[in-house]
């Protein structure tokens, strides 16, 4: 086996302070977490932590809040405490404050509890939604599925997230799949993120329409007739992430080939050429 | 078991088992007796109280690492001790009594609980780090601890059961009370096969090593339970013939077969007009299921076209058919032609006596095939999307169950904690996760109970545990059941 590994730095985003307040940042995860038991529908301990009046207002045997004082807060202690403690909040199981959390509401404290005015919080983690894999399969769902049928492969979704692409299977019946089919997969070519193609009758012209195949992430090669010539058209394909060559022709010249692929980080030769140099 | 005249016992459960609702609409009034004695035995037919709704929504929740899980069934549950949580304070510890402080009042089995002492049995085996992370490997597993840095390891695992059936139960299907669905079955399930010729979960139980402590293995670990009887796991044979029956007799040909398959598909069609009952369905794709078995099945069980290297890192043992090293390179060639599940078991890690002499022969003949089933897969990239998984069903006790000599102890059976590991398919190799005390009794640090093992398993396989349940007595049952339990990020990568 070999592979070429491509590392792809991923800056690390390093805890920032940030200005934080009481609003955006503690009553959301108080409301989140612990309103179901003290909010307006249940009060445990006659404690309401569902506005700022009301958890300075504290509970039915005192305050639960020493502003400048995380430590002597038995807010503070309540979250802070091993989970498994009686005394943990919240209790019962339920999911507990994240470890941001928690640190936020420690820093809250610590700045008086301010009710309006900022405070140095640690940045909430930047969420970074996932580039879409794919246009939206579902309005060409079934038109994906009744072409799947009469070629004789499948078509399938590869998760809810409408936009995560459809994986095109062969395994029911791998000698059914030759280059003719492959081609005629072109109306729904933009959908297809994953080919399982091992063991298929396909060779070096069905890789030509492989290759238009432009939001494809995984190919599985394994044991079927391409060599290094048909694998060189497969440049095209920017967002190729692996490929897999087991026991095919494709030799050395292949797999530099592949080279130009930006994203291609994963390729499998065992029983091919390639594998005798390691 | 109520008294009806004239039937024998075994038909009449039988008769019942299959009752369902639809039978009984469809004869009229004169059933009411029978369904109410349905209802009263209980273990009717489930459909009874189950939804019969058509095909679930059979894509993942999000996109999914894993396509494929081979598990490796170490039953009779092998000692932490000796394979993966090593416990170096042990050595000078030897023959002391167990602390009580640590035992904390725990009660034992009967096996040992009239024991006059709990004296502490250190390791034979020694242990040496291994590989770039650096993992602890017990001698005995000197073929897995060259792919130690493929390893997540898991050191505290802990269960409720402390019986083999229970516990083994417990992890192959959640629930340590018979009925419920399997682990395979629910993948089944929840996304479908990626192989239509083939069955979607697929079991094989291995010749036994030793022939002393012998777990008695029995469908109810691969059980569909509540879900349709077509998720239950197809159980290869060892021998010629893994699936029995499959062979034509002589004179039959493919089309009389195929002919006299459409001919019973088409009575069971009518039938199940008139009742409408899903297991008639179930029982038409079983025909159809076993006609392609017809030709997938000798292409999967030929081996001539295995490289030599293939027995270089199975051993030659995989050519015995049966054998756990067979197993391993079946399974292989099973996940390469997609079937989602494959379950070896491999039994008689219950060394309750003569530990060190019986662990020996046992980790001797999982070691070599487990390491290359990894290679082997990894070289052929599908260590990506395969997941694997080895461990038994409980931990051992630290102390010595009967004679305690440096080369010479028992242990007894221990839920607390217990060690597995996995690997592939997006698990993060090369780590270990959890910590147990000194005398691996109790976890100190990251405990996981098989609920987390379970939703972190389907979690891989783009599953959110608590969303893949069906309607059964009332309860949107699940793997996970009721209790808290959750994927566990850590040991993802
Ligand atoms: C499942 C219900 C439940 C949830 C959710 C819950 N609590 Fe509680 N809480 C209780 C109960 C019951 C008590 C009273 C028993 C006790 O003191 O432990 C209590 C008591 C408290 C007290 C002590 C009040 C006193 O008497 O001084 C504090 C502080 C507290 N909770 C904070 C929280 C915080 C903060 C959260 C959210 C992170 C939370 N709780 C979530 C049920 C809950």
């Amino acid at each position: 086996m070999r592979r070429i590994a491509i590392f792809l730095f991923l800056a690390a985003l390093p805890l920032r302070a940030a200005p934080a307040t009481f609003a955006t940042r503690v009553a959301p995860a108080l409301e989140k977490h612990c309103a179901v038991c003290h909010g307006a529908e249940k009060q445990k301990a006659k404690l309401r932590l569902d506005s700022y009046a009301a958890i300075v207002a504290g509970a039915d045997s005192g305050p639960v809040l020493k502003a400048g004082d995380p430590k002597e807060s038995e807010l503070h202690r309540r979250i802070t405490l091993p989970p498994h403690d009686d005394d943990f909040m919240p209790s019962d199981g339920k999911p507990p404050l994240s470890a941001l959390d928690v640190k936020v509401i420690e820093r809250w404290i610590a700045a008086g509890a301010p009710e309006s005015a900022e405070f140095d919080a640690p940045a909430a983690p930047v969420v970074r939604v996932a580039e879409p894999a794919a246009p939206d399969y579902l309005p060409r769902l079934d038109q994906a599925r009744k072409l799947a049928t009469t070629l004789g492969v499948r078509l399938v979704p590869r998760s809810r997230v409408t936009t995560d692409g459809l994986v095109l299977r062969t395994a029911s019946a791998p000698r059914q799949c030759d280059d003719a089919l492959l081609a005629k997969l072109a109306p729904v070519a933009d959908l297809i993120v994953e080919a399982e193609l091992s063991r298929t009758r396909v060779t070096d012209a069905g890789l030509r329409a492989v290759a238009t195949w432009s939001n494809l992430q995984r190919l599985d090669l394994a044991r079927t007739g391409v060599t290094s010539a048909g694998v060189a058209a497969l440049a095209p394909l920017a967002k190729l992430e692996s490929i897999n060559l087991t026991g095919t022709k494709v030799d050395e010249r292949g797999v530099s080939a592949l080279k130009a692929n930006p994203r291609l980080t994963r390729i499998w030769t065992f029983g091919t050429p390639v594998a005798s140099s390691p | 078991m109520l008294d009806l005249p004239q039937v024998p016992a075994a038909l009449k459960r039988e008769w019942l088992e299959l009752e369902t609702r639809r039978h009984f609409l469809g004869r009229g009034s004169k059933a009411l007796g029978w369904a109410g004695l349905a209802t009263i035995l209980g273990r009717s037919a489930p459909h009874l109280l189950a939804s019969t709704a058509a095909l679930p929504d059979q894509r993942p929740h999000f996109a999914p690492k894993a396509k494929r899980c081979i598990y490796l069934f170490m039953a009779g549950a092998p000692s932490q001790f000796e394979t993966w949580d090593y416990k170096p304070k042990l050595a000078a510890m030897f023959d002391k009594d167990l602390p009580e402080s640590v035992r904390g009042g725990q009660v034992l089995t009967g096996m040992t609980a009239s024991q006059a002492r709990l004296p502490v049995a250190p390791s034979f085996y020694k242990f040496a780090q291994m590989g770039k992370a650096g993992h602890w490997v017990s001698e005995l597993f000197p073929h897995t601890g060259k792919v130690a840095d493929d390893l997540c390891v898991i050191k505290s695992l802990h269960t409720e059961a402390i019986n083999h059936e229970p516990a083994i139960l417990s992890m192959t299907t959640g629930n340590m009370f018979p009925g419920k669905p399997s682990l395979g079955a629910w993948l089944a399930y929840g996304l479908g096969a990626i192989n239509e010729e083939l069955p979607t979960f697929v079991v094989m139980t291995s010749k036994m090593p030793v022939r002393t402590n012998v777990q008695a293995l029995s469908n109810r670990l691969w059980s569909s339970g509540f879900l349709p009887p077509e998720y239950a796991a197809v159980s290869l044979r060892a021998g010629n013939e893994p699936v029995l029956y499959l062979q034509d007799p002589k004179g039959v040909n493919r089309d009389v077969r195929r002919a006299m398959i459409d001919g019973v598909n088409d009575l069971n069609r009518q039938l199940f007009e008139r009742v409408g009952d899903p297991e008639i369905n179930t029982r038409i794709a079983q025909y159809e299921m076993a006609f392609r078995m017809q030709t997938s099945v000798p292409d999967l069980t030929d081996f001539s076209d295995e490289p030599a290297s293939t027995w270089e890192l199975y051993g030659e043992k995989a050519k015995e058919p049966g054998t756990y090293a067979y197993n391993c390179l079946m399974a292989r060639r099973l996940a390469e032609r997609g079937v989602r599940f494959t379950q070896v078991f491999l039994r008689t890690w219950d060394q309750h006596t003569v530990l060190p002499e019986r662990i020996k022969v046992m980790a001797g003949e999982s070691d070599q095939p487990t390491a290359g089933l990894l290679t082997d897969l990894k070289r052929r990239g599908m260590l990506d999307d395969t997941l694997v998984i080895w461990g038994g069903e409980f931990g051992r006790t630290v102390y010595s169950q009967g004679t305690l000599r440096p080369d010479n102890y028992g242990r007894d059976h221990h839920p607390r904690c217990f060690s597995m590991w996995m690997a592939g398919a997006g698990t993060k190799p090369g780590i270990s996760y959890g910590e147990t005390d000194d005398f691996s009794y109790n976890i100190v640090k990251d405990p996981v109970h098989i609920r987390d093992f379970h939703a972190t398993v389907l979690h891989q396989f783009g599953i959110d545990h608590n969303r893949l349940s069906v309607k059964f007595q009332g309860l949107d049952a699940k793997l996970t059941g009721v209790l808290p339990s959750r994927v566990i990020p850590e040991l993802l990568a």
